[in-house]
């Protein structure tokens, strides 16, 4: 199990009950205005260069939603998302090209496809734990790199892989008619990203979150509390794998034309690497994972600078939260603001000694 | 299906990549079962040293010299990284030093991404002096190059076999490997012999990478994700037996080149280690025990 907070933060409180005081109204209010501006507001303040970006965002929020529940909920990890979500772009991508079915139907097929899939990689997870898990995904993944980069994407070829490697005039993958262009069909994947994230949000408050809490805690107690550790521990994987397999359908909507180059096997480790910077036990750090992901290459890339500093940045990352900051930036930066607004509103009032500044 | 004259010449080439895989297996099983850090970045490491190399003779440079650099380099870093993130994450979970260990691996891809650039397209090569060299055994071409990578995979194992049987070092691992804590506390100073383990593995690191970037490609990506396949080899020896990791090494290695010559496995060749390693995994681990050990995986 990946306990990341064992040693580094004995005073480390479990996820669900952190900022007890905060009214769940003003949460909800907050995010519910937050939501409202990236749907209604965003696409107009951005250029089309940056609604890419952020289409890129609210897909990768999702993976790495789904990473999250298997890292921070569960203690699995899994080195082989990127390759399960090739596997949803492949498969929606196959059924945009073979069907004229609505869109949202081959999102929800590519994610119950996707879940067998995952589901049957989730299988070994049954007998095998921790490191030699992470070690199989790694390698399923490589496999996967192997498999896709032969049969390549679907590009409108007719047989069960889809593809034609004669085609002169390769045809785009098609949107949703409702949200043809790129800022409608921005709003159409914040709209089904923020379905994910409920969807998740009602597993993690409901009896699976509770069991999932109680394996990470201790996988032997939990099987003595009675917990069926098996079924919820293949839960957790098929959740996983069906929302990643529906970002994988909005990825293929969104970039048109895919390529078995763009998924590298590396893509599964910069996936945990930001998981992990950004913070796997809350829900917020999927979307940082997401922001550092898509939007800081998309920024770089817009100033010239060379997207490799991002890997080497994503390395370090890694190394500081696993010695001293296995909460993420999702956690770390809250609380340094809140420890700064503490130290700085206690020099302004009294010269007391300031408060440790825990929110 | 292809006479057996077609697979003749992929035999000595399969051997040879299965003496590096060998090579890679030990020094990964090795510094696991002295620090219980299964370190990802060996590839990464090794290719990055291989690209050292590459530029220094490149600039003119003598051969040896800078084989030399390559294998100091993957030395150094490996021997700073165990000293640097050693320590704090002793106590950890093995899974946690694993990840840390990739973002080593991470680090130094972006350096390799950013420092040799491939978007030019020029590929680079690495040509030992043994390449031109060899002999024909039976109908089989062998270059010097094939038979120092099957050389160094048995070398390594019978080495490594004795070094921790009979030396006073090698006995301090193989205690370590059974009891850290109990090991510090008869007097052993561990800190010293990780340092020693981590410095071993980076050196074999240099020497494998080497040799990988003359057998397959010099080619950042390849290079360090070809750790997946010795680590396939460990994986299969349960991270545990050298024999083990050696045979299998030299198994996935024949069967990864002998399956080139047939037409419909070909491009799935590079499958060969993930399989035979998920397969493995999944027979050996029906056993599904609990415990509150340390040694549990």
């Amino acid at each position: 199990m990946l306990d990341l907070a064992s040693r580094t933060a004995p005073d480390g409180q479990p996820p669900m009950l952190r900022r007890p005081g905060t009214p769940a109204l003003i949460r909800a209010g907050v995010i519910a205005v937050l939501f409202l501006f990236v749907l209604l507001a965003l696409p107009q303040l951005l250029s089309l260069y940056y609604i890419d970006a952020m289409t890129q965002v609210a897909v990768y929020s999702v993976v790495a939603l789904g990473l999250g529940v298997l890292v921070g909920r569960v203690g699995l990890v899994s080195l082989g998302q990127a390759a399960v979500l090739a596997v949803g772009a492949w498969v929606a991508a196959r059924l945009l090209f073979a069907t004229t079915q609505p869109y949202p139907l081959v999102l929800l097929e590519a994610g119950v496809i996707t879940m067998v899939a995952g589901t049957l990689i989730g299988l070994p997870a049954l007998r095998m734990r921790g490191l030699y898990l992470a070690l199989i995904t790694l390698m399923l993944a490589g496999g996967i790199t192997v498999v896709l980069a032969t049969t390549n994407f679907p590009n409108g070829g007719h047989g069960f892989l889809g593809y034609d490697g004669s085609t002169v005039h390769i045809p785009a993958i098609r949107r949703p008619s409702i949200a043809a262009s790129d800022p409608a069909y921005f709003r159409y994947s914040v709209l089904v990203a923020a379905l994910m994230f409920l969807l998740v949000f009602a597993h993690i408050r409901t009896r699976p979150g509770r069991a999932w809490a109680a394996i990470r805690q201790s996988e032997p107690a939990a099987l003595a509390a009675g917990i069926n550790t098996t079924l919820y521990k293949l839960w957790a994987f098929a959740l996983a794998s069906f929302v990643t397999g529906v970002a994988g359908g909005v990825l293929a909507g969104a970039v048109h034309y895919l390529y078995s180059i763009g998924f590298p096997t590396q893509d599964s480790i910069t996936l945990l690497a930001v998981v992990l910077m950004g913070g796997a036990y809350s829900m917020w750090g999927a979307i940082v994972a997401a922001l550092l992901l898509q939007l800081l290459p998309a920024l770089l890339n817009n100033w010239g600078v060379s997207a490799d500093w991002l890997t080497i940045l994503f390395g370090i990352g890694v190394l500081q939260v696993l010695t001293t900051a296995p909460a993420g930036l999702a956690d770390q930066v809250p609380k340094d603001l809140a420890r700064l607004g503490g130290l700085v509103a206690g020099r302004l009032r009294r010269p007391a000694p300031s408060g440790d500044g825990s929110p | 299906m292809p006479s057996w004259l077609d697979f003749q010449p992929f035999i000595a080439s399969g051997l040879a990549l299965g003496g590096v895989y060998a090579l890679s297996g030990v020094g990964t099983v090795v510094l696991y079962q002295a620090t219980g850090v299964v370190y990802l970045a060996f590839g990464a490491v090794g290719a990055m040293g291989a690209l050292i190399a590459w530029s220094l003779t490149n600039a003119g440079v003598v051969g040896w010299l800078a084989w030399l650099v390559c294998v100091l380099f993957s030395g150094a870093v490996t021997l700073g990284y165990g000293m640097l993130f050693g320590p704090p994450l002793a106590r950890r979970d093995p899974l946690v030093k694993a990840v840390a260990t990739l973002g080593l691996t991470l680090v130094l891809f972006g350096l390799m991404d950013l420092l040799w650039t491939t978007s030019g397209g020029q590929s680079r090569a690495i040509t030992l002096p043994t390449d031109n060299g060899g002999f024909t055994f039976g109908e089989i071409q062998v270059t010097w190059t094939q038979v120092i990578g099957l050389g160094a995979g048995v070398a390594i194992v019978v080495v490594t076999s004795v070094f921790l049987r009979y030396t006073k070092l090698g006995t301090a691992m193989r205690a370590m490997a059974n009891d850290r804590e109990i090991t510090a506390t008869l007097g052993v100073p561990v800190r010293r012999v990780e340092a020693a383990a981590w410095l071993g593995c980076g050196v074999i690191a240099g020497v494998s990478g080497l040799l990988l970037a003359d057998l397959v490609a010099l080619d950042a990506t390849t290079l360090t994700f070809l750790v997946i396949s010795s680590l396939a080899a460990a994986l299969i020896a349960r991270l545990r037996s050298i024999t083990l990791t050696f045979v299998a090494a030299i198994v996935i290695g024949l069967l990864h080149d002998l399956l080139t010559p047939i037409q419909s496995l070909s491009n799935y060749r590079d499958m060969t280690p993930f399989v035979l390693a998920a397969v493995a995994l999944l027979v050996f681990s029906r056993r599904r025990v609990f415990s509150a050990s340390r040694e549990e995986v």
